[in-house]
Formats: structure tokens, C-alpha cells, sequence
């Protein structure tokens, strides 16, 4: 007997609005308003995190002093990406290959991942590489993370 | 533990990209089945049924409760755990701790995925902050990817040795009739399929897999009753690491990391010195090819930057002084909710000398199994065959 | 090894319909860095593990303890979390310092309500295939449980607006209940209509908040404080999903949780022992139902002894003198708010809420449509050894 397979298709939609909270509203802020990156220091071990947290995580306190960092920095990690993943806060795909990143602005303790503006050739882009993050124009900035359109590289081809 | 803790029957579905022929509840009840007839019991004789699964990749909220008559949780006390990749441990776990704590003596832990009915990389974007990386979340690949990409540049590896791992991978689930893909592919294969993010092809990672696994857990009476080989639980451990921190995906950071401090938190209460020789075999959570080769050295099995060494010389394979997952492992089957606890439910099945035609083909008196979840964090449990021997 | 547990230290947000002002991580730190400062400990120095309770889905977040790892501690540490209501990380935090492996937990429930929408949420626990394109949500679904279970027992509406009542104005007292106030019968039966019987004041207000709880060994809790809640007992139990495979006036899934935790604490007669119950009242008859299913009354009986005033602050047995979940209490954080006011209790600490000479107290939170998954927690002044197979189904 030949058995007939029912599917149910169905989209689960479940709308949110998210509050960044005190600290990360701040960074959103400074990064929209002033095209400035802010990391927040442990006063304990020293760590500048990004994003600023309310608590550092190795030691277990309250994070203290607002520092802020410089838009340059090292690339840490790297990928170029073929699969046209779905970014979640469009619904759309990624257009393929790009390139993403881990990249330690200088000053911070933490890394930052965003993508990376060269061409995705492995012969063009290496771990060690100085970049530069790039924004939006002031007026098209809306205080996400959307504001960095890229980080390029500086210096060296 | 207060009380010995012995796995006393198990059993898996057959895993799949596609389940058509089974809803949810069905499949779950697949292996709750297997479970039961292995260790030769019926729903009656169970205390309680803990379930693990992450409800948002099948758009269900609370599939424990939906699920109560397929898990066999009707009418019984339970709980259901939500740890991501880790989380058929943390429900193992759980289990054992319900059996040492006096209150139960036979607990079912039942770890399931059905991935087709959701959409998973744009679930495990869902992993990174709202606010901070998630419109740029790579899913999983792009952090293998950078792990990868890390891995060669500190330490002189190729391409050649994580396409190694996955020909590996794939060769065993050949012999393991449960795993899902059961590859006969060779290096130059695992270069020829598609580029997803570079370094990491699709041959470098695990599939999307349905499937669920159930273990039974007892006290020492009911084992040493009911069981002719009880499989004991001798240790677990588990470690998270900080929320923004990624440190895997740089695998030169000499920081206390999550990996390394479970495995040390483990083997010191096992007064573990050398595990290579220690365990007899590993089953450990590997999602891409380059993970397998981190898990070798952050489990102490060589020194820092020599795991794709152990690959290169054959030290891992089924025949090999320090097997790793002979089962196929996760880049065989990755049925999320389930994986960690299939890396527990094969290493039993090894020390039970039950595993088939997977068997490593030596006497196995002690396994070593890990998870692996989310933005970091392990769950790992040694098993021993006896109870007397350490 | 131990074979007694204690609640040795209680803290929680204030409840609020919306907090903005912080995300998830931060309003757990709320209660965290209180419950910490209270008892003295520290994370590294003191704590072994820590238990969670939260949804994936009310958080927005893909394995949301990711969210809250570095303010409960997480980092190089245990840490789990449980999809469940936050009862039964009082219930799974006894069961591991039974066990031998932790000798203080930190248990955390968190939940941000307004940063999503109820319905919704609560649409994705139908089955997809049977019920769930129905459109139902906890309420629908509670309102056909709250017909059913007046009609079989003959509850009035107005024995049920009592509840909300005594409630709301019990919630008037306490410090971190955002729903209080002061109404008269007729305002709550006049109030509109949600889905027949229930009406806008027979719901638990949207909110958000979180609970934190240090729980810990014999040993450990008498270094830690002189009034710790000791736990006598606990018990779980799962009813079935489909509302067509339950009759909805029963509590089958109630009255075997209680009974599991009831033969560990030495209860056999609850209605005598018990001298206050914090319960899900997550809708108003359910406050009625409840006490039916913990055996502190008879089938059919609430309705009347709430009526006569018995349940009141300043009645036999208080039920909810904190307010309830009706005073503004989240989704989740429910159950572990009630171990939290009745644990208050017991240590003497409730405050303005306080019950003179509580002895032992029941808590008790629900998972699920219909309370599908029942959780009790028996607190009490002195200690008792838990080791008893009490979970043994045979």
C-alpha cells in the first residue's frame, strides 16, 4: 500500500524588540552619534570588553571605566564565505563570497566580527592584516550594529 | 556522587536528512522504544523521564509537554533541559544526578532533533546577541571557518589534514548502520565538494540530521539486577565560557579556555595522568572537521599544535592506540538534541563490546566522551566497564 | 554527603510591565548581585553550579542562557539551564546537592513579557499539526479549562472574583508586585471580557522580572545563615498534552506531585499540617483547581472556603498572601517567585507580607497550557532527610 506523507507548512513569526540595556545603548549611541567605539574596563584584571557588559565575566565584578578605543586594529580571523546564509534581521540572504572577521581594535581586550571589505581571494586577505572600520554616513546610521559598513584594510595592499 | 550510577539500556533511531514517515513525537518514541528493549523493561519500570532538545529548531515551544505520551513522560515526574549542542549531556547528567541523589532509581534521558521542520543556520545566527552580531552571524560554518583559517596559520597544518578527519569520519559511519551519511569518499573527494566559507567544505562539516537517542539510567541494584552489562558513569563535568569571548576560533590564545578547564576539572577527580592511555576510546563533539583536531590537544592527547599529527599517523582511527569516535561521530550524524548524548550511548555501547561492527578492536575498560555548545561551553562524562578498577 | 537541602538566601527584581531600561543579562544581575550580598558569597569562592530557568523563544535567543552566562557566573563554570516554569529549578537544584556532586547552587528565573507578545508565544506550544492553527494560547485554552471546572464543581464567577480580590489586595503589601490595588466585586466582575468565564482581571498581567535563589547542603547552609527554609519535599508530575485526553476539571498531574512531595516531607494530612501555600494562581479559578489538586481541600470545596475567607492573610491557611501571580508576576519567573515568597516565609523574612508562625509552607508552579506540568516544593523551619526513594514509581 502505497503511504501518502502529510506536511504541515507553517512560518512561525514571533515578532521582538530587544533593549540593549544601559551599556550596550551607550556603545550603540556613541557609534551612531559620534562615530566613536567605547569598551568598558575590568577593574579587577584590566580586560577592555567589547561590547561594554555589565559584569566581567573572569572576575566576576561589576565592569568600571568607559575607554575609548580607536578605530583601527588587527585582523584575528577571517573567512570567505560561499553559503548564502540568511541574515536574520532582513530575512534575505547574504550575497556570496564575502568576507567576515574577528578584528581586535587597538586597546581592546575583545574581538569584533563584521565584514571585512577586500576581495574574497585567500591570496588578498591574512590573519595579522591592520584594518579600519568604516560607517555609514551620520544620516544613514540608526544605532545598530549596521552602522560599521566594513572594515577595510590600511597601509598595505 | 552519593550513589553508583550505571547505564543500563539505550538505543537511537536510524538518523536522516529526511523523516517524512514520522512526526516529532513518533520518532522520539523510536528510540524510546529501542531504549526499553535493550534493557529489557517496560514504561512501568521507569521513575522518571528527562527530555533535551532546543525547541526553536522545530517551532515548538515546550516539546516535553507536547511530547509527554511519545516520551513516556505521562503520568511521571520529569523535566526537560535546553542547553543547545550539549544538551543530550547535560540531560545525561541530570539523570545520573536524579539516581545518585536517592529520590529515583531508573531514569529515562531521552535527546532528540527533528532539523527538517525548521530552518537551522538561521537559528544558530539566533546564537549571537540581537544587537551585536547577529545580522552578520555565520551560523556555525563561519566559525569554523575562522577556527580553521586560525588552526593552519598558528601551526602549519593543511587542508589535507582536516579533509583526513572527515574521510575518517565518513568511513566509520560506513560501519556504524545507525549514522546518517555513510560516505566512501577519499581526500581528493573532500576537496572536490563545494566551498562554504573558506577553509571549511561541505564535506568539512556535520549534516542537518533528525534523530533522537534514549539511555536508561539505574541505581547499583537495579544494574547489578537487571543488567549483564552495566556501563558505569564515573565522572562528568561541565564549563561554560564567557558570553563574547569566542576563544576557539583563535587557537593560539594560551587563556584558560572552557575545554581545557573541564578536561582538567575531570581528570583530576579520576586522577587522570595520561589520557591517551587512560581511556581505551573517544567519542568527541566535533561539528567540522577542524574541532576534531582542537578536541585532540585540548584533551591532552598531544601537545598544543600537534593534533593534526595524531590524523597524519593514523593514531586515531578505529585500529589505532587512541581511537576517536568510531561511530562516524558528529560529521556523520548532528541531530542536535540528540548528538551528546548518541557520543555517550556509542562509548557504552564500546565498553559493552555491543558496537558491532564499529568495535574498536581492543578490550575498552574506560571512554571519554565530550559536548560541545553554543558560543562554548563542554559537557564530558568518563565511563568505565568496572566499578573496582581506576 | 548530605540528605538535607535549604533555601539560604532569596532575592528578586521588582516586577514591572516593562523594563527598557535593561536586557535580559542585566535584570538577572539585579537579583544575582542581591542574593549574593545577602548570603556573602562569592561566585568563584562559593558557588559549584548554577540553574536557570528561561525560554528560548520569550527571550528571542538561540540557547538564552548564552545571555545571562557572565552574570550568574557561568565563565569556566557549571551552568544549566532548564526550559521549564522556575519551580522546577528548586525541584532539580535539590535533586544535584542530593546527589553529592554540588554543595550550593544558584538558581535564576528570568523572563522580559513585554519584549514579545503572549499570544504568540504561547501559540507555538500547541502541537503544529492538531491544535495549534486554531489560534489558541494559554488563555483560550484556560478558559475552557476554567468552564469546565465550574461546571463540573458548581464554582461560581463570583467565589472565582474573590480570588482576584484577595489577590490584588494582598499584592498591595508587597514591595515587588506591580499589580496591586484595592477593588470591589462588581469592578471585577464588570471588567471586560477575555474569553468567556475569564475576564481582565482573572489573567496574571504581563510583566517583567527575575528571581534569584542560593540553595545549599546541611553542611553549607548552617556556615551560611541561622533561618535557612529547609526543602521536605518535592515532586513533579506530566499530564498529557491534548486537552481531548484530559478531563480539565481533574489534576491528576497535581495531585501525583504533591503526593511524591508530600510522602518526603511526612504530609498525610496537608490541610492540617500546611500553614501557607504559594501557588500558580496564572489565572484566578486556577488558585481554586490548585488547592483541590495539593489535597488542602475538598473536590469542590475551594470556592467556598475562599468565600468564607479561610484562604485570607487573616484566615487558617493563607494562600498567596504575596499577591500571587494575579499581583504581576512573569511567565516562567512564576514558579520560582512562589518557592521565593513562601522560602520568605519560613525564614521570617517576608516583611510586610510576613504570616505569623509558618511552619511549613507549599509552593507550587505549573508548565504548559492547562498547568500540563506540575511542580510542588514543601519548605519548612526544620530540617528533614530527603533520602528516601520518594520518585520510585513501583
Amino acid at each position: 500500500m502505497e503511504i501518502e506523507f502529510v506536511n504541515i507548512p507553517m512560518v512561525v513569526d514571533v515578532p521582538y524588540r530587544f533593549a540593549a540595556g544601559s551599556y550596550m545603548a551607550r556603545f550603540l549611541i556613541e557609534l551612531r552619534d559620534n562615530g566613536k567605539f567605547f569598551g568598558i574596563q575590568c577593574p579587577s584584571c584590566g580586560r577592555v570588553q567589547m561590547p561594554p557588559r555589565i559584569v566581567c565575566a573572569a572576575c566576576h565584578i561589576k565592569n568600571g571605566e568607559w575607554i575609548e578605543l580607536s578605530p583601527t586594529g588587527t585582523l584575528m580571523g577571517f573567512s570567505i564565505v560561499h553559503l548564502p546564509l540568511t541574515d536574520p534581521t532582513t530575512g534575505l540572504p547574504h550575497k556570496t563570497p564575502y568576507t567576515y572577521g574577528i578584528v581586535r581594535l587597538d586597546g581592546a581586550y575583545s574581538t569584533i566580527e563584521h565584514f571585512i571589505d577586500v576581495e574574497p581571494d585567500i591570496q588578498k586577505v591574512r590573519v595579522g592584516m591592520r584594518v579600519r572600520a568604516i560607517l555609514r554616513p551620520r544620516e544613514e546610521r540608526t544605532g545598530d550594529l549596521n552602522d560599521i559598513l566594513h572594515f577595510a584594510p590600511i597601509g598595505e595592499a | 556522587m552519593k550513589r553508583k550510577v550505571a547505564i543500563i539500556g539505550g538505543g537511537q533511531t536510524v538518523h536522516a536528512s529526511r523523516r517524512h514517515d514520522v512526526n516529532q513525537g513518533e520518532m522520539v518514541n523510536e528510540a524510546v522504544r529501542a531504549a526499553l528493549a535493550d534493557g529489557r523493561m517496560t514504561m512501568d519500570d521507569i521513575d522518571a523521564v528527562l527530555l533535551g532538545n532546543m525547541e526553536f529548531f522545530e517551532g515548538c515551544h515546550l516539546t516535553d509537554c507536547w511530547l509527554a505520551d511519545a516520551t513516556g513522560a505521562y503520568g511521571k515526574p520529569g523535566l526537560k533541559i535546553t542547553t543547545g549542542g550539549t544538551v543530550g549531556a547535560t540531560t545525561i547528567v541530570a539523570g545520573a544526578h536524579h539516581i545518585a541523589s536517592g529520590l529515583f532509581d531508573r531514569v529515562l534521558c531521552i535527546g532528540f532533533e527533528k532539523q527538517e521542520e525548521g530552518d537551522s543556520s538561521a537559528i544558530l545566527s539566533g546564537v549571537a546577541h540581537p544587537l551585536y552580531g547577529r545580522s552578520l552571524a555565520g551560523a556555525a560554518v563561519g566559525y569554523f571557518a575562522m577556527m580553521g583559517a586560525s588552526y593552519m596559520q598558528a601551526f602549519g597544518a593543511r587542508e589535507e589534514h582536516s579533509a583526513m578527519v572527515a574521510v575518517k569520519a565518513r568511513q566509520n559511519a560506513r560501519k556504524n548502520p545507525y549514522a546518517h551519511l555513510k560516505l566512501d569518499i577519499t581526500i581528493q573527494d573532500v576537496f572536490d565538494s563545494k566551498m562554504l566559507a573558506y577553509p571549511i567544505r561541505l564535506l568539512d562539516m556535520c549534516p542537518t540530521s533528525n534523530g533522537a537517542c534514549a539511555m536508561i539510567l539505574a541505581d547499583e541494584k537495579t544494574a547489578r539486577e537487571r543488567c549483564e552489562k552495566p556501563v558505569w558513569i564515573r565522572a562528568t563535568e561541565t564549563a561554560h565560557n564567557e558570553q563574547f569571548e569566542l576563544n576557539w576560533r583563535d587557537v593560539t590564545n594560551t587563556r584558560p579556555i572552557f575545554s581545557r578547564v573541564c578536561a582538567e576539572k575531570l581528570y583530576k577527580k579520576l586522577g587522570v595522568e595520561n589520557p591517551a592511555t587512560f581511556f581505551d576510546v573517544f567519542e568527541v563533539y566535533e561539528p567540522a572537521t577542524w574541532a576534531e583536531l582542537v578536541w585532540y590537544e585540548d584533551l591532552g592527547l598531544c601537545k598544543r599544535g600537534e593534533g593534526f599529527h595524531l590524523i597524519e599517523e593514523g593514531q586515531t582511527e578505529i585500529n589505532g592506540p587512541i581511537p576517536v569516535n568510531p561511530s562516524g561521530g558528529v560529521l556523520s550524524t548532528n541531530c542536535i538534541g540528540a548528538s551528546a548524548m548518541l557520543r555517550i550511548w556509542e562509548a557504552a555501547l564500546q565498553i559493552r563490546n555491543d558496537a558491532g561492527e564499529h568495535q574498536v578492536p581492543k578490550d575498552i575498560n574506560w571512554a571519554l566522551t565530550t559536548a560541545y555548545g553554543g558560543t562554548n561551553w563542554t559537557v564530558m562524562t568518563a565511563l568505565s566497564k568496572k566499578w573496582e578498577d581506576s | 554527603m548530605t540528605d538535607r537541602v535549604a533555601i539560604v538566601g532569596v532575592a528578586q527584581t521588582r516586577f514591572s510591565p516593562k523594563r527598557a531600561d535593561v536586557n535580559v543579562g542585566e535584570l538577572a544581575y539585579e537579583a544575582i548581585e542581591q542574593v549574593l550580598q545577602q548570603t556573602g558569597l562569592e561566585i568563584g569562592r562559593d558557588i559549584d553550579n548554577s540553574i536557570s530557568c528561561s525560554h528560548d523563544i520569550w527571550d528571542g535567543q538561540t540557547i538564552s542562557d548564552i545571555g545571562i552566562t557572565d552574570v550568574i557566573g557561568g565563565h569556566l563554570r557549571n551552568e544549566e539551564k532548564m526550559a521549564m516554569d522556575g519551580s522546577t529549578a528548586a525541584y532539580y537544584a535539590t535533586i544535584g546537592i542530593l546527589s553529592g556532586e554540588f554543595d550550593c547552587t544558584l538558581l535564576l528565573a528570568h523572563t522580559k513579557m513585554s519584549q514579545t507578545d503572549r499570544n504568540i508565544v504561547n501559540n507555538t506550544a500547541f502541537d503544529p499539526i492538531y491544535t495549534r492553527m486554531l489560534g489558541f494560547d494559554f488563555t483560550t485554552a484556560a478558559a475552557l479549562q476554567a468552564r469546565r471546572y465550574m461546571s463540573v464543581y458548581g464554582i461560581t464567577e463570583e467565589q472565582v472574583a474573590r480570588v482576584v480580590l484577595k489577590n490584588l489586595s494582598n499584592a498591595r503589601l508587597n514591595p515587588v508586585m506591580h499589580n496591586g490595588r484595592d477593588l470591589s466585586l462588581d469592578e471585577i466582575l464588570a471588567a471586560p471580557l477575555i474569553a468567556d468565564p475569564l475576564r481582565a482581571l482573572d489573567l496574571a498581567p504581563d510583566s517583567d522580572g527575575a528571581v534569584a535563589l542560593i540553595m545549599a547542603s546541611e553542611e553549607r547552609a548552617k556556615q551560611i545563615t541561622d533561618h535557612p527554609a529547609w526543602i521536605l519535599g518535592i515532586g513533579s508530575c506530566y499530564d498529557a498534552h491534548y486537552l481531548g485526553d484530559r478531563d480539565l476539571a481533574d489534576c491528576m498531574a497535581l495531585e501525583k506531585a504533591a503526593a511524591m512531595a508530600y510522602r518526603m516531607a511526612g504530609i498525610n494530612d496537608p490541610r492540617r499540617q500546611v500553614d501557607l501555600v504559594e501557588l500558580g494562581d496564572e489565572f484566578s479559578y486556577q488558585e481554586l483547581l490548585w488547592l483541590e489538586g495539593l489535597g488542602l481541600c475538598k473536590r469542590g470545596e475551594a470556592g467556598c472556603i475562599t468565600a468564607e475567607g479561610l484562604t485570607a492573610r487573616s484566615g487558617e491557611l493563607p494562600v498567596n498572601p504575596s499577591g500571587g501571580l494575579l499581583g504581576g508576576v512573569p511567565a516562567n519567573v512564576a514558579g520560582l517567585n512562589r518557592v521565593a515568597e513562601a522560602a520568605n516565609q519560613v525564614m521570617g523574612r517576608a516583611g510586610e507580607v510576613q504570616i505569623k508562625d509558618v511552619e511549613i509552607a507549599v509552593a507550587q508552579g505549573h508548565s504548559g497550557f492547562c498547568g500540563q506540568h506540575q511542580c510542588v516544593i514543601v519548605l519548612g523551619r526544620e530540617p528533614r532527610s530527603l533520602s528516601a526513594s520518594a520518585g520510585r514509581s513501583r
